[in-house]
């Protein structure tokens, strides 16, 4: 385990003391956490025996190694560090993904016609580069073109226009 | 010779008009949304997969092998003009080849790669054609317990490649098989976490998931680090390069291609090693090591003919065992598993006709890339100099329009972005998410083979330590192992991936 608590390896390339360590403790706590839910899920699967195994037996197995891991990782950031450094940005995720959600909502109640513009105008409001009527233009012209393309050259059964 | 009789069933498949069409227009789809930045070959099949649904099998297959090397030189291409690497494996190219660029000579560059490619794309052809059948009659001989140790080895493999701690990738395969344990139990047919969704009943989606976390999360990561693009302003210059340049680059290319050819066949991703080994190897052999990183061709002409090898051997686990050794073959699997062929020993023995035309069009892909880029570079460099702010929601669209495509699903989409989510935490994190991926692609076989093995053993592990080839697998994936943790190795590592 002595590569627990390793640098170098955020994504940038930092080899900073202080930059990862703290990232081990929050990492961890995340993956506690996923496998604390999904063993809670898994809870009520019959674990069966290793000559026949149940369907509960590996998600409890694996769960619990994601788990134990996670904590082993956690505590060695405890040792190590104090405070989360790595910058987070709220505003990149939220449009970016709040553009994609946006269109797996429209796409079906109202249409590639309006899912495009819709969810490429608001994932534009990732950068503060924006420019209202750039973007807008853009994204009708590339909607245009994806329709010509996906649905009446390739036939793809995709709904255009769709009015509830 | 039976090589040659299969060869030549494979041409006359893939040589009809209709193929070569379908080939040419795949490759330079895939080149066009591969040069994109941030844009890999995983999310470039992904997006353009729903373009072949209306196509018969071999036409699909031969029209996705188009885009899957189209998306690896669009990777390389960005690496050289942009100084972004498309993926993993053309981190290396732009270590010289940008700096080739800045001196003017990029087009050499390409030139340089592209020739450098096609050659490996030929030999690779050659050795998959010589290997893929003693290999599928070798499968026949594994029994589960080997096949789990086969894929225990290729997680080992995908921990010690990935970039960063190998304790925190370790943790990502084991989170990848836990993801892939929801969904529908194959044995008793019960349910296992799918929190009564619909959708879930038959597992987590791969498109949505990759999609998400290579997809999505990357786009968000590349906003944060705005433009870092160094498009290169002057001129490509000469695109073909002279004899002087051959000369240096032939005795690289040769090793680069023997060196990507061995390591893409290992499970667990090896072609992602392929590239750095080879600009190791060419660094240690060089008269003069500190040209590298100045523009020095062999730093381009070895790790490309070894990136384009890897891509191509990759494909022998997936042909003549059915494992997919990484993200990129996991979505081959499911888009020849959409027209309706299982990827294992059986293609071989039942399609044969598909088997070796889609052998036959991997050349004919190779080939192509050196026809339809060179003249194309001018144009590709235009569609670099576009802003990021308008290239990353045009990006997202398509990604949209793919992922929804696949399955007509705006649910997917959702998943997509939800993966999305997840993958951006996980980064932030230090988390690398590429052996998650494997993890997630092998969890299902792995789950089905270990339960197989146990049942036939009685409930006893020892039976994966009594077969010997079972045994002997699970030998070389613990000293991987332990070699990645010991001090030295693990310091060498390091180096090779920051470098």
């Amino acid at each position: 385990m002595s590569d627990t608590g390793n640098t170098t390896n955020a994504p940038g390339g930092t080899s900073d003391n202080t930059y990862n360590v703290p990232q081990d403790l929050c990492g961890g706590i995340f993956l506690f956490l996923i496998a604390a839910f999904f063993a809670w899920k898994a809870w009520p699967l019959p674990l069966g025996s290793l000559r026949a195994m149940g369907p509960g037996m590996l998600p409890m197995s694996i769960a619990a190694m994601v788990g134990i891991g996670g904590l082993v990782l956690a505590l060695n950031g405890l040792r190590k560090g104090s405070l989360l450094q790595e910058k987070w940005h709220l505003r990149g995720p939220f449009f970016v993904l709040g553009g994609i959600v946006l269109f797996g909502l429209l796409i079906r109640t109202a249409g590639l016609a309006v899912a495009g513009p819709v969810s490429m105008v608001f994932a534009s409001l990732a950068t503060n580069e924006f420019r209202f009527k750039e973007s807008v233009i853009f994204a009708v012209c590339m909607t245009a073109a994806c329709i010509v393309l996906f649905k009446y050259l390739l036939g793809l059964p995709i709904p255009i226009f769709q009015f509830m | 010779m039976d090589l040659f009789n299969h060869l030549a069933l494979g041409f006359g498949v893939a040589f009809t008009l209709k193929n070569i069409g379908l080939c040419f227009v795949g490759c330079m789809v895939g080149t066009l949304v591969g040069v994109l930045p941030g844009v890999g070959p995983i999310a470039t099949i992904a997006m353009l997969l729903p373009i072949t649904f209306g196509l018969e099998p071999v036409g699909a297959l031969i029209m996705l092998a188009g885009i899957y090397y189209g998306a690896q030189y669009g990777g390389s291409t960005t690496a050289i003009l942009v100084n972004i690497p498309g993926e993993a494996t053309a981190v290396v190219t732009t270590l010289d080849g940008h700096q080739m660029a800045k001196q003017g000579r990029a087009g050499i560059a390409l030139g340089i790669a592209a020739i450098g490619s096609f050659f490996a794309g030929c030999v690779a052809t050659i050795f998959i054609a010589a290997l893929g059948q003693p290999l599928t009659k070798l499968a026949q001989l594994f029994g589960p317990a080997e096949y789990f140790s086969l894929m225990v080895m290729g997680l080992v493999f995908s921990t010690v490649l990935a970039r960063g701690s190998i304790f925190k990738a370790i943790l990502m395969v084991l989170l990848g098989l836990l993801l892939a344990t929801v969904g529908t139990d194959l044995e008793t047919g019960q349910e296992r976490m799918t929190m009564g969704i619909q959708s879930l009943s038959d597992g987590i989606d791969f498109t949505p998931l990759a999609m998400g976390i290579f997809g999505f999360a990357e786009i968000v990561r590349n906003l944060e680090n705005p433009e870092a693009r160094d498009v290169v302003r002057g001129k490509i210059g000469r695109l073909l390069p002279g004899w002087a340049d051959i000369k240096q680059s032939i005795a690289p290319v040769l090793r680069g291609t023997f060196i990507g050819g061995i390591l893409g066949i290992l499970p667990g991703n090896g072609a992602v090693l392929g590239p750095f080994a080879s600009y190791t190897v060419e660094k240690k052999l060089a008269k003069d090591p500190s040209r590298f990183g100045k523009g020095a061709i062999e730093g381009v002409a070895g790790p490309e003919s070894a990136n384009n090898a890897g891509a191509q051997t990759a494909f022998i686990p997936l042909l003549t065992l059915g494992i997919p050794p990484n993200a990129v073959m996991a979505l081959m699997v499911g888009a020849m598993t959409i027209h309706g062929i299982i990827p294992g020993p059986q293609v071989m023995t039942k399609n044969p006709d598909l088997f070796w035309g889609m052998i036959a069009s991997m050349w004919i892909g190779n080939l192509m890339l050196v026809i339809i880029n060179l003249p194309m570079v001018g144009m590709w460099v235009k569609l670099l100099k576009v802003p990021y702010r308008l290239m990353f929601p045009a990006i997202g669209i398509f990604c949209c329009i793919g992922i929804y495509s696949i399955n007509n699903s705006a649910e997917d989409v959702m998943f997509a972005a939800f993966f999305g989510l997840c993958g951006y935490v996980l980064l932030k994190f230090g988390f690398e998410p590429a052996p998650m991926l494997l993890g997630f692609v092998l969890g299902k076989l792995m789950e089905e083979k270990l339960r197989q093995a146990l049942i036939l053993s009685r409930g006893s592990f020892t039976t994966f330590i009594e077969r010997p080839v079972s045994a002997g697998l699970l030998i070389v994936a613990a000293a991987m192992l332990c070699l990645a943790l010991l001090p030295t190795f693990s310091k060498r590592r390091e180096e090779v991936f920051t470098e």
